[in-house]
């Protein structure tokens, strides 16, 4: 039963039809399957699913990654609220986009997948600050500061990714606190986002969900 | 021959001593007559006496009237617009807020009246006066499927495309390809002769295969329809699209195509063939930490690939701010040299 299910709703992903998704897991639910059970076995399996196809797959596209991370949310969302006990949560993170940048797409599939992965985000919003990064990064003892970029000037400026690394350097939390960095222009340069002085970056929303639970793990083993 | 001669050459087929040679230097205009981009940009004879001192002093063939992309959403409302010291404006308040803006979208009877648009014209009339019979003037154009973005933002407009009543989209989509339509006309009548059709959600990057046979062909054939595709050059906004190229040469008849730096210029080169117009495009991303070695090396490397048999332009994205100089005259050296005909 359970390969039917995740089979339907790998398809309703794939397909970026949310009604068809949430049809699947109404009906997993109906027949018996946990609120547990749909994210663990099925809503989780499909965002990796969805990981490793974007890599693999030509034709994978925008309007996929984001449906993958709005379904994955919603349906997290609504079965966390049937959950007998909070989930385990991974981490936290603190994301925003760079200072000067508006374009809020590329946070919103990160924070979607994030969710369905039991990653704790806390949502700073449109050009942001450099220092705020920081600051929420502290006050809500996250692991990692995520910042999207979608423009040059963003990705790469004084203002934005560089001085929040400058700035985790001058007060001594880059043991404490990673930096992943995402938005097209580290897509055109593999090499830029060392270059601004991330720690990590992703090529799409749906893969940052993954660099970034990787991040977490690494960093509360060591 | 004349830089205008030249690409119509590579265009047609015919012999030429080189390639056009087409650089985006869009951002450099405020620091090349020493104004902030507020200034800049506020003026068009400013941001046509910057494009005409940046082809002057760097060589190459074409002038722009596009001041920054958010230009359009001015025509449509827009009054918000974020400028920044180091890189492009950027449209920071958008015209629609909620669904219910789209009945209250309104473009405008005649866009050449349209207070927004009386800097381009002032812009575009100094351009054709200067250079207009010798040089390619450029227009940038964006595709009803994808100026949605620059009035709702990508997010909203993702979330309509994708989930939203198809009423609504389809109401929002009606009136932005009746604003290209009209936008179209008055570019070709105030002397743009390079229209550069952006059009992102035209490539299957953005949307799957079957979105884009759906909903893309269609609004981007009702875009083209009135006007035609007579100097029209399809670009995906740097979004590979060489899996769609053969559909848009047969479906929607244009010809020339600006391809993605991620795509295999080879592959799109072998399917454009001699029909049409292969522009090859370099990673100006990459630019900025490239040593002009690197620079001239990857020049050269798409010269020999998009050179043979003809039919072929080089040039660039927008140009980031931050490549140095040195590599936007080391990219415009080997353009002219390994782009030069025997």
């Amino acid at each position: 039963m359970l390969d039917r299910i995740v089979k339907a709703y790998n398809e309703a992903v794939f397909e970026t039809d949310k009604e068809a998704a949430f049809e699947v897991v109404d009906g997993a639910l109906a027949d018996g399957l946990s609120a547990e059970d749909v994210v663990f076995k099925v809503v989780i399996p499909a965002v990796e699913e969805m990981m490793s196809n974007i890599t693999k797959d030509p034709d994978a596209n925008l309007a996929q990654h984001f449906m993958t991370a709005q379904i994955a949310a919603e349906v997290t969302e609504k079965m966390l609220l049937k959950f007998e006990r909070p989930p385990e949560i991974i981490g936290r993170v603190v994301m925003g986009t760079a200072h000067g940048d508006l374009h809020s797409l590329g946070k919103r599939i990160v924070m979607g997948c994030l969710k369905a992965l039991m990653v704790d985000v806390i949502d700073l919003g449109v050009n942001v600050p450099a220092e705020r990064f920081i600051d929420a990064a502290v006050a809500e003892n996250a692991q990692v500061i995520a910042i999207s970029a979608m423009m040059v000037h963003t990705a790469t400026g004084d203002n934005g990714a560089s001085k929040v690394r400058r700035l985790l350097h001058e007060r001594g939390l880059e043991d404490r606190i990673k930096l992943v960095v995402g938005g097209a222009p580290y897509r055109f340069d593999n090499g830029l986002y060392q270059a601004v002085g991330a720690d990590a970056w992703a090529a799409d929303g749906v893969n940052a969900g993954r660099v970034i639970v990787d991040l977490i793990r690494a960093l509360k083993k060591s | 021959m004349t830089p205008l001669q030249i690409l119509a050459a590579a265009i047609d087929g015919t012999p030429a001593p080189r390639i056009p040679v087409f650089s985006s230097l869009l951002d450099q205009g405020p620091r090349e007559l020493g104004l902030s981009p507020r200034d800049y940009y506020a003026d068009g004879a400013k941001v046509a006496e910057g494009q005409l001192k940046l082809r002057a002093r760097y060589g190459y063939d074409n002038v722009w009237s596009l001041f920054y992309v958010g230009k359009e959403a001015e025509l449509l409302g827009c009054d918000d617009i974020l400028f920044a010291d180091d890189g492009p404006p950027n449209v920071a308040g958008f015209v629609i807020q909620s669904y219910d803006d789209i009945a209250k979208l309104e473009v405008p009877e005649d866009l050449t009246a349209h207070p927004a648009w009386q800097e381009t014209a002032k812009c575009l009339n100094i351009l054709r006066d200067e250079v207009g019979q010798t040089h390619p003037i450029c227009a940038y154009l964006t595709a009803s499927t994808t100026l949605p973005a620059m009035l709702m933002g990508m997010e909203k407009w993702l979330e309509l495309l994708l989930t939203g009543p198809a009423d609504l989209r389809d109401e929002l989509l009606r009136k932005c390809s009746d604003f290209y339509r009209k936008e179209v006309a008055a570019y070709r009548a105030a002397g743009a002769n390079v229209l550069v059709y952006s059009s992102p959600f035209g490539s299957t990057s953005f949307l799957g295969m079957k979105r884009f046979q759906s909903l893309a062909m269609p609004w981007m054939k009702r875009d083209l329809a009135p006007g035609g595709v007579a100097n029209i050059v399809y670009y995906c906004g740097m979004a590979a699209f060489n899996n769609v190229i053969a559909q848009v040469m047969d479906e929607l008849k244009i010809n020339a195509h600006y391809i993605s730096p991620l795509a295999d210029l080879a592959e799109a080169k072998a399917i454009i063939g001699e029909r049409g117009l292969t522009c090859g495009v370099i990673d100006d991303i990459k630019m900025i930490r490239w040593t002009p070695e690197q620079t001239r090396a990857e020049v050269r490397r798409l010269c020999e690939i998009g050179k043979v048999s003809g039919h072929f332009l080089f040039g660039t994205g927008v140009v980031p701010l931050s490549v140095p100089e040195e590599n936007i005259r080391a990219m415009l050296d080997a353009a002219f040299e390994f782009g030069a005909y025997p």
